[in-house]
This record gives C-alpha cells, sequence and structure tokens, in this order.
C-alpha cells in the first residue's frame, strides 16, 4: 500500500508538476501565436503536411482504391435501374450534342469576326488529390503539387468542369486547396444572364449560398454562375455552377464541378490582372518641327 | 523480469502513438470531399482517456500532448487548443485513475463523458472568446456525441486487443519497477 502511495506521488511530485505547466505553457503559446500571427504557423502547419503526408502516399493510393472498388461494387447491383436512366439520358443528350455543336460553329466564327484573343496564359498543371482535410469541419484537400512545380497561393483550382477551390498553403511538393464548401471560402462571382455580382461564400453545405446579391429578383434558378475575377486574384470566367433555392428560398450554387469524386485536379496559372498604373494621355496631333511651337504657344 | 516490463513499457508507449497516427491516416484518406451532415467521434481523444485510466505509464503527458498537436496540424484545426484541452483532460483522469479502478464501468464511462462535454464546451468558449470562424455547433454537438457512445467500444478494443488492462492490487510492484 505504501508502493501504491508513492507511485501516485510521482504524478504529482514538483518536478513532474513543473514538466507539466512547461507542456501546458508551450501547447497555449502555439495556439496564441496562431491566432496572432496565423500566416506564420500555417507555413509551418503546411511544412509539417508536406513532411508527412507524401510518405504515407504509397499506403493511402490502394486504401483509397479498395473503398471506392467496393461503393462501386454497391452501385453494381442496380446496374439495370441505371442502364435504363442512362439511356434516356443519352437520347437527351444527342439533342444537346445537335445544339452544342452549332453553337460551338457559330462561336467560333464571331470569335474569329470580332478578332478576340483569349487570354493566353492562362495554362494549368494537374496535380492528384492525395488527401483530404480528415475533419468534418473543414472542407480541403491536398494536391501533390507544390512549391516545387511553381505553385502559388491563390491559384484557382478546377475539375475537368468547374471551378473546385483556390490554393491557401504550398509546401514543397504539396499544397492545399481550400474547397468552395469551406466555411473560409469567399470568391466573387457574375451571375449569368443578368450580370449580377455576387459572393459565393462557402457554410460546409455542399450547396454554399450567393450572398451580396444587388438585387436578387434578376436571378433565378438555373442561371450560370461564373468566377467574375473581381479583386484581381482570381481569373474571371470560370465556371462555379448554377442557381438553384432551397426549400427556404434562400439562393445557393449547385456546383458544376464534380464534388464526389476529387482525384485529378488542374492549377490555373494566374499571375494577376495587369493594373492600368499612369493615367490616359491626352492624343495630341503628331508634332511636326515647324508647328510644334504653333500649338504649344496658346496652353502657355 | 524488469528488463521485460521496461522493454513491454516502450513497446506499448510506442503503440499508442502508431495507433494514433493510423486513425490520422485513415481520417486523412480522400475518400469524402463532400460535406457531412454528421461527423464521426474523435477517437485518439477516446484512445487517450481509456489508456490514461488504464495504465498511465503508458500515455504519459508529453506523448498525449504531441499526438494532439500532431492531429492539430494534421487535421486542420486551431494548433494547440484541443491538444491543450486533451491534456488538461487526460491528467485530470490520471489523478482519479485509482479511484475509479474499483469503480463499475458506468462510473468510468460518465466520468469521461463529463471530461468530453467539457473539453467540447472549453473549446467552443476559447474559440468564440478569441473570434476564431468555426462550424455550426450542431456538428460539434455530433461529434462529441459520437466520441462519448464510442468510448466503450475504445475501452474493449483497449482491453481485449492492445492488452491494456487495469491494474490489480498484486501488479502494483511490476508497475512501480517500471515507472
Amino acid at each position: 500500500m505504501a508502493k501504491d502511495r508513492s507511485n501516485g506521488e510521482d504524478y504529482t511530485g514538483p518536478l513532474r508538476r513543473l514538466l507539466m505547466g512547461v507542456l501546458l505553457l508551450c501547447l497555449l503559446a502555439i495556439f496564441l501565436v496562431w491566432r496572432i500571427d496565423s500566416p506564420r504557423v500555417e507555413r509551418f502547419r503546411a511544412q509539417v503536411t508536406d513532411a508527412l503526408v507524401p510518405n504515407l502516399e504509397w499506403a493511402m493510393a490502394p486504401v483509397t482504391g479498395f473503398v471506392n472498388l467496393i461503393r462501386d461494387f454497391q452501385s453494381y447491383q442496380r446496374l439495370s435501374e441505371q442502364n435504363r436512366e442512362l439511356r434516356s439520358e443519352l437520347r437527351q443528350m444527342q439533342a444537346w450534342k445537335e445544339a452544342a455543336l452549332q453553337l460551338e460553329q457559330e462561336n467560333a466564327r464571331l470569335l474569329d469576326l470580332n478578332n478576340v484573343r483569349l487570354d493566353p496564359r492562362l495554362t494549368y498543371i494537374t496535380g492528384v488529390v492525395l488527401a483530404d482535410s480528415g475533419s468534418p469541419f473543414r472542407q480541403s484537400v491536398l494536391l501533390n503539387v507544390g512549391a516545387r512545380d511553381g505553385i502559388m497561393d491563390g491559384w484557382a483550382t478546377m475539375d475537368g468542369i468547374g471551378l473546385v477551390g483556390r490554393i491557401s498553403g504550398v509546401g514543397k511538393n504539396t499544397a492545399r486547396v481550400i474547397l468552395l464548401t469551406d466555411t473560409t471560402s469567399r470568391i466573387p462571382a457574375t451571375v449569368q444572364p443578368s450580370g449580377q455580382v455576387a459572393m459565393i461564400s462557402g457554410d460546409n453545405t455542399a450547396a454554399p449560398p450567393v450572398e451580396f446579391l444587388e438585387n436578387p429578383d434578376l436571378v433565378r434558378p438555373g442561371d450560370r454562375v461564373i468566377s467574375s475575377g473581381d479583386g484581381g486574384v482570381f481569373p474571371a470566367g470560370l465556371l462555379i455552377g448554377q442557381i438553384a433555392a432551397d426549400p427556404s428560398g434562400r439562393l445557393r450554387v449547385r456546383l458544376a464541378a464534380d464534388y464526389e469524386r476529387l482525384e485529378f485536379l488542374r492549377v490555373l496559372r494566374h499571375h494577376g490582372a495587369e493594373p492600368i498604373a499612369d493615367p490616359s494621355q491626352i492624343v495630341k496631333p503628331v508634332q511636326v518641327n515647324e508647328a510644334s511651337d504653333v500649338s504649344e504657344a496658346p496652353d502657355g | 523480469m524488469a528488463e521485460m516490463t521496461v522493454s513491454r513499457l516502450w513497446l506499448m508507449r510506442a503503440a499508442f502513438v502508431a495507433l494514433c497516427i493510423f486513425v490520422m491516416f485513415l481520417h486523412l484518406l480522400p475518400l469524402d470531399t463532400v460535406p457531412r451532415t454528421w461527423a464521426g467521434p474523435d477517437i485518439i481523444m477516446a484512445l487517450a482517456f481509456a489508456w490514461a485510466l488504464r495504465r498511465p505509464d503508458y500515455v504519459p503527458a508529453i506523448t498525449v500532448a504531441l499526438v494532439m498537436l500532431l492531429g492539430d496540424l494534421l487535421l486542420q484545426r486551431p494548433p494547440g487548443l484541443l491538444a491543450l484541452l486533451v491534456l488538461l483532460g487526460t491528467e485530470n483522469l490520471k489523478t482519479r485513475a485509482r479511484a475509479l479502478r474499483e469503480a463499475p464501468f458506468l462510473t468510468e464511462w460518465s466520468a469521461v463523458a463529463l471530461v468530453m462535454i467539457a473539453i467540447a464546451l472549453g473549446n467552443r468558449l476559447v474559440l468564440s472568446i478569441l473570434v476564431v470562424p468555426q462550424a455550426a455547433f450542431s456538428l460539434g454537438f455530433l461529434q462529441m456525441g459520437m466520441t462519448i457512445l464510442c468510448y466503450p467500444f475504445v475501452v474493449a478494443f483497449t482491453q481485449f486487443v492492445m492488452g491494456v488492462r487495469k491494474i490489480a492490487p498484486g501488479d502494483v510492484d511490476l508497475v512501480r519497477r517500471g515507472a
């Protein structure tokens, strides 16, 4: 019994208590530093992730593949039902394809007529999704491309169809993409065809709400939402999704990107919109030597 | 014999760390990228409590602090806060481990549940005082409830798979030599 008591004293001994205090203070300091100087700690977090997660890739890839295989297998059970659905969808698609081909030709002709030059610098790097955020409270994925590949904070990320998110946190070999559904995501957008400007602000649901609409009456469910490029951080004209109204009447965006299966993502290289810095200059007639004296005299 | 217990002590300490890293690995698998309306339990916290109540010497404070800090960093939580709270929780449970050793499981469960509720509320309170944006209350509440509900399973795993049992009165000598 005496030994038993001394065992307990180990845990409350002065040295142990001191160590405990130091440990608690360290953790508190880390949290407070994060709150005060978040970018620096987030960079540290990116480095830790960068050092650890790529090492797990060899194990992650097969496990993920295996689980997806099981999920696919479950969907085989309703194969005939799906087949019928697909057939009817295919019929609809063929009609659309015809329309799309005609529109594409028309579009090409119009672009040619107007001499439009598409932004040539919007090239992309494709990355593979390594890991997700691992928490139900945050929505982000980790890509296997990083500073080594020239990735920079703030660049847009798409899957084949629509916008997925933006880069936030770059390590040497990895980069984190904050998805549009994350609570910290805010993307300036334009609703077509009315041209209303709005903010797409994630709230941890599958369809983020549309906020700061000037005139909601002009926006209808089914309207296309594209990024507006306001603020110069994001390239303009990337497809985000379609407007949908939830049961309470609030406008939300049904995202175009397939969030169910994020496997390969494109990171768009974007070097910011070029600012127009110098004020416009007065257009003067071409100065000819003998005319210059005459034209400048009245100006004083 | 002493050699045996010392090596077993370090083996079990390593096993705890390995188990926690495995749980984080499962969390990080890119399986669900769609926001969910439910939240899974915080298995690492439950593991730390179950081990701390059974064999406090297998989960020293530094291990709990480092594992939780790593979890905070990898799983996108505010770094340090949850680690701090869980460390306080485990230390609190360790001081009560002796009293709870003879008590029935229900008593242990309710003690652990109280600590978990305190941690969830404390986490929420600190984050809202410092105006850190946080997820919906229902989601955090759900995670806390799930953690409490899964605690008996974690205990069963700890006892029957990992072989971490409460110290019987006769075993005290071994523990003393190990610690």
